[in-house]
């Protein structure tokens, strides 16, 4: 009697959690649908006030035109680039010190640890304006390169705090033993350590690349010209400037730019939410 | 790479202590790079501000005039209620659903219930979308053309249409909702880990001496979890107060500056006032409130290691 009771409560609350699961979805992804949905209208459908997502005359119009015009593609390899050069770049100056900060002893880490955490707090904001005037007088304002260093150092604090994690998980006494073997700090760390810390450098170059791809302000105030544009500050390009469908269009562009980001993360997503939580509590 | 290694391993057997302390040469880039492009610009940040300086020509004197008269804006108070509403709800907001929904999937999750990967993705997939997008997004379904999903639903059962994007208030209330759909996902991850540590036999010995499910969750589960929720406010506000690009997209900080948060005002008074002293001014504000919420949430962390 009383387990059947128990059993009956339960599955009063599975049908509360049901419910609390579908509302979280409508408000998470209504918008996402709809977005899709306008995507694929044309322009007399995106007129209608209706609220069914699916279009009575599909069309891949809006792709088509998105994808032939002048400025979004070169908006997609520009931030593409961007992520490449932030991403890898990140990774390049981050490992070396956060396997310092793993393996070595020495005065001073716990305070230079702080402060890479502090440099993580600081606003791209607060960095812009100076290097603005810095890029402007050198002439490398609205330069793909010179944008890249900038996100290398944005990306560079908790590329550095993640790995660290990782590389506290391998045990010392593996590269100690190569040490004792005679192999140099440099050889023990690229032969024995970085091999095993394969899985998460890639969750690391993953979440630095999506970041990258999201990331606005320092882009907004670098890269002046619109062939130089990442996809994260282009689509502002495309909000009210075509004439026939715009919103059809603004959709289509909206969703081409996400997708990368969105399939990347959703595969990965055990993988890189391991790694993103050790990296924000840690420490 | 290894060619490299072996190279620097021939050049000086690994026994013989070098010069320099060995930690110098692994944190070089990471020196470099944070001298470059952080300490240099936070020390012009701060200069400029006590400057005169604009975008319009080349020289500048020094002056504390720039702080006077940015401090004095009477617009000033606008952009700092709006900053503060903008910031507090979303944090809230954030909390609060992002505390649900970890909490739902992982009754879900522990049931093994249908559905909880596909919610986890969904709300995830707005977390890594670029900020532009997801005002975009927000423009488009709160718009009030006939393509506006919510108005078209309001529309449908015979309301509306809403001016969810061009009335003062209901423009802050909009741009919160799509702070929080874009930022939850954060806490949840967060909250939804910490929830993995609560100790299960105070929650079974809760359930023993008959505590209903909201004073368990309140006296049992939340105290648990205290530092965890701590340290999330704290970087959700930081994160909050130095954005701007939602906002940009999803109102451009209108109508008539009801969503000028204090971050888009820093850019304004650079690229649209071309008064680069005063964006400095503002900068050094944001730093610090970022520095301060920083060192809070360094001491929580230490307290819980304690």
């Amino acid at each position: 009697m009383r387990a059947r009771s128990i059993d009956r409560q339960a599955r009063i609350d599975d049908a509360f959690t049901y419910a609390g699961l579908a509302l979280v979805l409508a408000f998470f992804g209504l918008p996402l649908l709809w977005l899709i949905s306008l995507s694929f209208r044309d322009a007399a459908e995106v007129l209608v006030s209706t609220i069914n997502p699916i279009p009575d005359n599909p069309t891949l119009d809006n792709y088509k035109e998105v994808l032939s015009s002048a400025q979004f593609p070169r908006f997609l390899l520009n931030s593409a680039v961007l992520s490449a050069i932030g991403a890898f770049g990140a990774l390049a100056v981050a490992a070396p010190a956060a396997y310092a900060f793993s393996r070595i002893d020495f005065r001073g880490r716990r305070a230079l640890m702080l402060a890479v955490l502090a440099l993580q707090m600081i606003s791209p904001l607060v960095l812009a304006f100076p290097l603005y005037r810095y890029f402007a007088s050198l002439g490398i304002l609205n330069s793909l390169p010179a944008t890249g260093l900038v996100y290398i150092a944005i990306l560079m604090p908790l590329a550095t705090w993640m790995l660290k994690g990782f590389f506290d998980g391998i045990p010392k006494e593996l590269d100690e033993a190569a040490l004792i073997d005679g192999a140099s700090r440099a050889r023990a760390f690229l032969s024995v350590v970085l091999p095993i810390a394969r899985s998460g450098l890639t969750a690391v170059f993953v979440i630095m690349a999506l970041l990258a791809w999201a990331e606005f302000v320092i882009p907004y105030i670098l890269l002046t010209g619109p062939s130089q544009l990442p996809i994260s500050v282009g689509i502002l390009n495309f909000q009210g400037t075509y004439a026939t469908n715009a919103t059809g269009i603004l959709a289509a562009g909206s969703v081409i730019a996400v997708l990368p980001a969105v399939l990347l993360f959703v595969v990965l997503q055990r993988f890189i939410v391991g790694a993103f939580i050790a990296g924000a509590l840690k420490g | 790479m290894a060619v490299a290694a072996s190279r620097v391993a021939t050049r000086r057997p690994a026994r013989t202590r070098p010069r320099l302390p060995e930690q110098v040469a692994w944190l070089t880039p990471l020196l470099v790079i944070a001298t470059l492009f952080f300490l240099w610009p936070v020390v012009n940040v701060i200069r400029l501000a006590f400057t005169d300086t604009t975008l319009l020509r080349d020289g500048y004197s020094y002056t504390l005039q720039t702080f006077s008269q940015t401090l004095t804006d009477p617009s000033l108070p606008q952009v700092l209620g709006v900053t503060a509403i903008f910031v507090g709800a979303s944090v809230a907001g954030q909390l609060l659903f992002g505390l649900a929904i970890a909490l739902i999937l992982q009754r879900a999750v522990a049931r093994r219930l249908h559905g909880a990967v596909l919610v986890r993705s969904v709300v995830l997939s707005a977390w890594v979308m670029p900020g532009i997008l997801i005002g975009v997004i927000w423009q488009i379904v709160l718009n009030e053309g006939p393509f506006g999903l919510v108005n078209s639903a309001l529309a449908a059962v015979g309301l509306g249409p809403v001016a969810f994007l061009s009335d003062t208030d209901l423009a802050v209330a909009s741009a919160v909702t799509a702070n929080i759909w874009r930022g939850t996902a954060f806490t949840m991850l967060l909250l939804y880990a910490a929830l993995q540590t609560v100790n299960d036999e105070l929650l079974d010995a809760a359930k023993v001496d008959g505590a209903g499910r909201m004073r368990t969750l309140w006296h049992v589960t939340l105290p648990q979890i205290r530092p965890v929720l701590l340290v999330n406010a704290i970087l959700i506000t930081i994160a909050t107060l130095n954005t701007f690009d939602m906002i940009l997209a999803l109102t451009g900080g209108g109508p008539a500056q009801a969503t000028e948060v204090l971050a888009l005002r820093t850019y304004n008074s650079v690229f649209v006032n071309f008064n680069l002293a005063s964006g400095c001014v503002f900068a050094v504000f944001l730093l610090g409130a970022s520095l301060l919420l920083t060192v809070i949430y360094r001491r929580i962390l230490r307290e819980d290691d304690e």
